[in-house]
Parts: structure tokens; C-alpha cells; sequence
């Protein structure tokens, strides 16, 4: 990292760490949930934006982990802070395991195989009613702790968990992992020729984002206080996530998580003024995101805004 | 007799599910496109059958013709003026992009037409036809044939028509084409079109077999990529057995154990193909291979 961007970045997690005696109530519920995504998208890129495995269904390990945080509270009397390490754990156990068979196949193949996972992870969670509550859900122990706390509280640890994944992701493409990563993502024969244990470094990959997704899940079930299948294992949220990673840019560090400030934040003023069409105009943003910015803002923008290079952008993809 | 009953079911059931991956497949095995707003599409078609049902009584199996046409257009203008724009982009871009269309066409009947369940009930639905213990209704063995019968001729069109032939010869290998003369862009659009219109097809049916809403779009894209799978890219043949046995496979694990476990089956069974035959049951080379 070079010094500019490391004091850039400093001022901005101290920003960060100073707006809540600032700011309202409101505004701190979405920088909560910022947070949120920023996690996930940091989480996800070391498996799609270094690997260039497109894990659609990657929010499986959020619904385990916040499955795993409700169950752990609830049945077995465990402290919010004590489940946190099974939730990242959840994740790695869930990724090797189904790795081993999942991560042989590619492109759309391991995109639909995870989708399918995740689905059926849904559907075991609604019928595990004795454990998890099915359908009707699990409400989670509130804190005892006056509701501005309790803002602040979760505002900080959600915080802590993206500086956590942004702190992997740097250590990932700093060592050895990442380049026989990148090397995965242009040629994985190639790879594997050059000695690369590739089916080893991909599960790796796969592990550590998951556990990243897992903990931000078993963070989100503690702060939301009710959760249910529907409302954690979200395809949805696959979606926000591949546009946020898109539109920082794939396989870089900060990328995901520039992404996921730019779209929560456009998502959020459009939340406000247009209530009745928001899905509508999600979806149109989504798709002019993949038209005009694929490659992200900065690398799109290098040289300053134009035109041009938007549509030139269009033009290279198209039949 | 009840398995024999069930069976009959499951094959019922079946034949639209192949209906829905038809159209599906084609577009994945010729374009490369995984479009995930397909159920949407589908929809686009049943609420055609709903609107033109309840406004005009036109009988819903008259509007079927209606249908193809609209989505026809639709889809060739989706791909030719949209989907075109990116289809050599990365996988997961083209993902991207067919979900949000999905998101956007999800919200758009959502808004416009309401979230409420829908159902299209003619005056001779209710009636079947009764063998000893089985029960059979007529709507349903009509749309069962009707899923056949398009199809048939599906595979005819692919087969002997100059059109289909390009399709194919696009599709297995787009240099070569394009060196006879075909323009991937408009073979590309054609596809785009055949399957959303088929899909247009199936969503008609859909009103008359079950209710329907906006939020079914994402279900139905499911079963569409499960048959897929299953039967192998881009071949009709494939795509009906695999919808068959989707459709036979859900039915029983209903009746074994139980409802609620039927989509863990399903997706347990695909994962499962995906691992040792990720061609599918009937796909061969070429139709079906990751072309990046």
C-alpha cells in the first residue's frame, strides 16, 4: 500500500470510528448494514475476484452463521461474543467439506452447485423446527442495554468484522496464496502445471471467504434480533454483493468494499424517495452497472471521467 | 394404485417443467447466457393469459399463439439490444445482468399487476377422467400434450428449418458460422426469442394448473436450470427427460417424505449429475461445454 492510500484509509476508519456521537440514529442503522455488505463483498472476492469463482450462493454461509449464533444463544445459553468463532468456523468446515466436490466443476456449473446449496440449506433449517424454529423463525436474546448502546454496539462490532475482512484480503494478496490465486483465475491448467496444488488453494480460498461470510451472518442474526430462513438465506443479497464487487472492482483489496459504500448508499437515497418502484429502479441500476461500469469505478476512471470510456466500455463485450 | 396415480402425476407435472427448460436450455447451450429472469418472462406470459382471460373471456388455450408472439418480440428485442451488449463478458457479469432484469421485471408486475395470487379458471376445469382408482384432469392432460407437442416441434425447427440449422452451427462453433455467413447477433437474438417465447408458452399453461404471482419467477427459474442439468444443454430430448424426471422425482419424494423436502431433493440430485456427468443425461459435447 502506498502512503497516500494508507493515510487516506487511516483517516477514513477514523472517521468511521468517530461518527457515531455525530450522527443520528437512522443514519448509523445504514451505515450498520454498509458495514454488513461490505463484509460479505470483501469476504466473497477472495473467492470470486482473486480465485474467479463465481460463488452465487456464497450467503449460505451467511444463513449458517446466523443460524449458528441464534442456535448457540438460544438452546445453549452462549454469550453473542462466544458464538462469533463458531459462526467463522461454521463457514470453514461448511467450505472444505463441500468444496471437495463442488470446487472440481466451473463457470456456471460452480455458480449453479452453490446456488443449490444454498437452497438446500434453507430448506433444512425451515424443517429442522425443533433446533432452528422453521418457518416461524428464532428470536434472539435482546442485550441489556439502553437502544443507543445497543446501536453503537453493533455499529462497532460490524466495524471491526469488514476491517477484519479487509485486513484478510490485503494479507491474501500479499502472500503466496493470492498469486497461486490469480494464477487459478487466468489458467488454472497452467496453474496446475507450474506445481500450483490447485483443488488445495481453492479450498482455501473458499474456506477463508466463507468464514468471513459466516461471522458477518452470525453478527447481523445478534443485531437484527429475529431471524428465518427466508430472511437470511436471501439470493437477493447474492446479487447486491456481485454488483458491489463489480462496481469497486473484482480482486482488488478495497474494491468490495468501495462498492458497497457507492450501491448501499445510492440504494439508500433511492429507498427513500422512491418506496413503491425501489425494486424497479435496483434492478435498472444493477443492469447499467454491468453495461457501462463491469471492470469498477476506478479502474473505468482512471484518467478522469468520460463518456467515452463508458461506451467504449460497451463496445467490448458486445457481439 | 397410488403409485401408479402418482406417477401419472409426476409425468403431468413433468412435461411443464420441460416446457420451462426448453426454452432454458436452448438459450444457455446456444448463447451461453444462464438467463435467471427466464420464470420472469414466463410470467410476462401467464399474466397475458390472466389479462386477456378476465377482460375479454378469451378461452386461456386460445391466447397461447398470443403469448409466444409477444414474448417472441420481447425476447428478440431483450437480447438483440441488451444482452448482446456483454455476451462475451465474463460469466458472473452475464449473471449479474439477467438478475437484475429479473429483479426489475419481478418488481414491474409486482408494482403494475399486484402481488396477489392469481388463477385462471375456465368452465371446464374440474372435469377429469376417471380409469378405476386414477383421476386424471382434463386441463392437465391437455397441457401435457400441448408440452409435447411443442416440443416436437422444437425439434423439428432445430432440425430441418435453415434457421435451426444456424442456431446449432452457432452454437458449435461460432467461428465457422460466421464464416458461412450466419451473424452471431441475430442468431443470438433468434434464440433469445424462440425462448422466451416458448417460456411465454409455458407461463399460459401455468394459469391453468396452478395460482400464481410475481414471486413464483424465481421458483420457476430453478426448475428450468434443474432440467436443464439434468437432461443436458441445449437439446430438446434432454431437456424433456430431464423435465420428466423432475417432475416424477419431486411427486414421489412429496409423497415419501413429504412436501417440505421436495427443493433439498431436487438440488441435492442436480449437484449430484453436475459432479459425475456434468453434461447431463443426454448431453453430448460440444452442446454442453463451459465455452470460457
Amino acid at each position: 500500500m502506498k502512503a497516500g492510500k494508507g493515510i487516506l484509509f487511516a483517516v477514513f476508519v477514523l472517521t468511521l470510528i468517530a461518527l457515531p456521537s455525530l450522527v443520528s440514529g437512522y443514519w448509523l442503522r445504514v451505515l450498520t448494514q454498509t458495514f454488513l455488505f461490505a463484509s460479505i463483498a470483501t469476504g466473497s472476492n477472495i473467492i470470486i475476484g482473486y480465485t474467479g469463482y463465481p460463488a452465487f450462493g456464497n450467503i449460505a454461509f451467511f444463513g449458517v452463521g446466523a443460524y449458528v449464533t441464534g442456535v448457540l444463544s438460544t438452546k445453549y445459553g452462549m454469550s453473542f461474543i462466544s458464538t462469533l468463532p463458531f459462526c467463522a468456523l461454521s463457514g470453514i468446515v461448511l467450505a472444505i467439506l463441500l468444496g471437495i466436490p463442488i470446487l472440481r466443476l466451473k463457470g456456471h456449473y460452480f455458480a449453479i452447485a452453490t446456488v443449490g446449496v444454498m437452497e438446500t440449506f434453507r430448506e433444512l433449517i425451515d424443517n429442522m423446527t425443533e433446533l432452528t424454529g422453521g418457518g416461524m423463525g428464532l428470536t434472539l436474546p435482546i442485550m441489556k442495554l439502553g437502544p443507543e448502546s445497543i446501536y453503537k454496539y453493533f455499529y462497532y462490532a460490524m466495524l471491526l468484522c469488514m476491517l477484519f475482512a479487509l485486513l484478510l484480503s490485503y494479507i491474501v494478496s500479499k502472500i503466496k496464496l493470492g498469486y497461486a490465486l490469480r494464477a487459478i483465475k487466468v489458467d488454472e491448467d497452467a496453474a496446475s502445471v507450474m506445481g500450483i496444488n490447485t483443488p488445495l488453494y481453492k479450498t482455501i480460498a473458499w474456506a477463508l471467504s466463507a468464514s468471513v461470510v459466516g461471522l458477518s451472518g452470525g453478527i447481523y442474526a445478534y443485531w437484527i434480533s429475529y431471524i428465518d430462513p427466508n430472511t437470511v438465506f436471501v439470493g437477493a443479497y447474492s446479487v447486491k454483493m456481485f454488483a458491489m464487487i463489480l462496481l469497486g472492482g473484482a480482486g482488488t483489496v478495497f474494491g468490495p468494499l468501495i462498492g458497497a459504500f457507492v450501491l448501499e448508499l445510492i440504494s439508500e437515497v433511492v429507498w427513500s424517495k422512491f418506496i413503491a418502484i425501489h425494486g424497479m429502479v435496483l434492478g435498472l441500476l444493477i443492469i447499467l452497472i454491468i453495461l457501462f461500469i463491469p471492470k469498477g469505478l476506478f479502474e473505468t476512471f482512471k484518467g478522469g471521467f468520460s463518456f467515452k470510456k463508458l461506451l467504449s466500455n460497451l463496445k467490448e463485450n458486445s457481439l | 394404485m397410488i403409485v401408479l396415480q402418482i406417477l401419472i402425476n409426476g409425468l403431468l407435472l413433468g412435461a411443464f417443467y420441460a416446457l420451462i427448460g426448453i426454452g432454458f436450455s436452448l438459450v444457455w447451450g446456444v448463447t451461453n447466457i444462464i438467463n435467471l429472469a427466464h420464470g420472469a418472462i414466463a410470467l410476462l406470459g401467464a399474466y397475458l393469459t390472466f389479462f386477456m382471460f378476465q377482460q375479454w373471456h378469451v378461452d386461456p388455450f386460445l391466447t397461447i399463439p398470443v403469448s409466444f408472439t409477444v414474448m417472441f418480440i420481447v425476447g428478440y428485442m431483450l437480447q438483440r439490444y441488451l444482452m448482446n451488449l456483454v455476451v462475451k463478458a465474463q460469466i458472473f457479469i452475464l449473471l449479474i445482468l439477467t438478475f437484475g432484469l429479473e429483479i426489475f421485471l419481478v418488481n414491474f408486475m409486482t408494482t403494475f399487476f399486484s402481488a396477489d395470487f392469481r388463477s385462471v379458471t375456465p368452465d371446464y376445469a374440474g372435469h377429469s377422467l376417471i380409469l378405476g382408482d386414477i383421476v386424471i384432469p382434463y386441463i392437465r392432460m391437455a397441457v401435457f400434450f400441448i408440452c409435447v407437442a411443442a416440443a416436437a416441434l422444437m425439434a423439428l425447427f432445430l432440425d430441418k428449418t435453415w434457421q435451426g440449422k444456424a442456431i446449432r452451427a452457432t452454437s458449435l462453433d461460432i467461428e465457422a458460422a460466421m464464416m458461412t455467413g450466419i451473424s452471431p447477433a441475430k442468431i443470438y437474438a433468434l434464440t433469445f426469442a424462440i425462448g422466451s417465447g416458448v417460456a411465454g408458452v409455458a407461463g399460459t399453461l401455468l394459469t391453468l394448473t396452478q395460482a400464481f404471482s410475481p414471486n413464483i419467477a424465481g421458483g420457476l427459474t430453478l426448475r428450468a436450470f434443474i432440467v436443464s442439468i439434468l437432461g443436458g444443454l441445449g437439446r430438446v430430448e434432454g431437456a424433456l427427460l430431464g423435465g420428466l424426471v423432475l417432475g416424477v422425482l419431486e411427486t414421489f419424494s412429496s409423497y415419501i417424505v413429504g412436501e417440505s423436502y421436495k427443493n433439498a431433493i431436487a438440488f441435492g440430485l442436480m449437484v449430484l449429475v453436475l459432479i459425475v456427468k456434468p453434461s447431463g443425461l443426454m448431453g453430448r459435447k460440444y452442446y454442453a461445454e463451459v465455452k470460457h
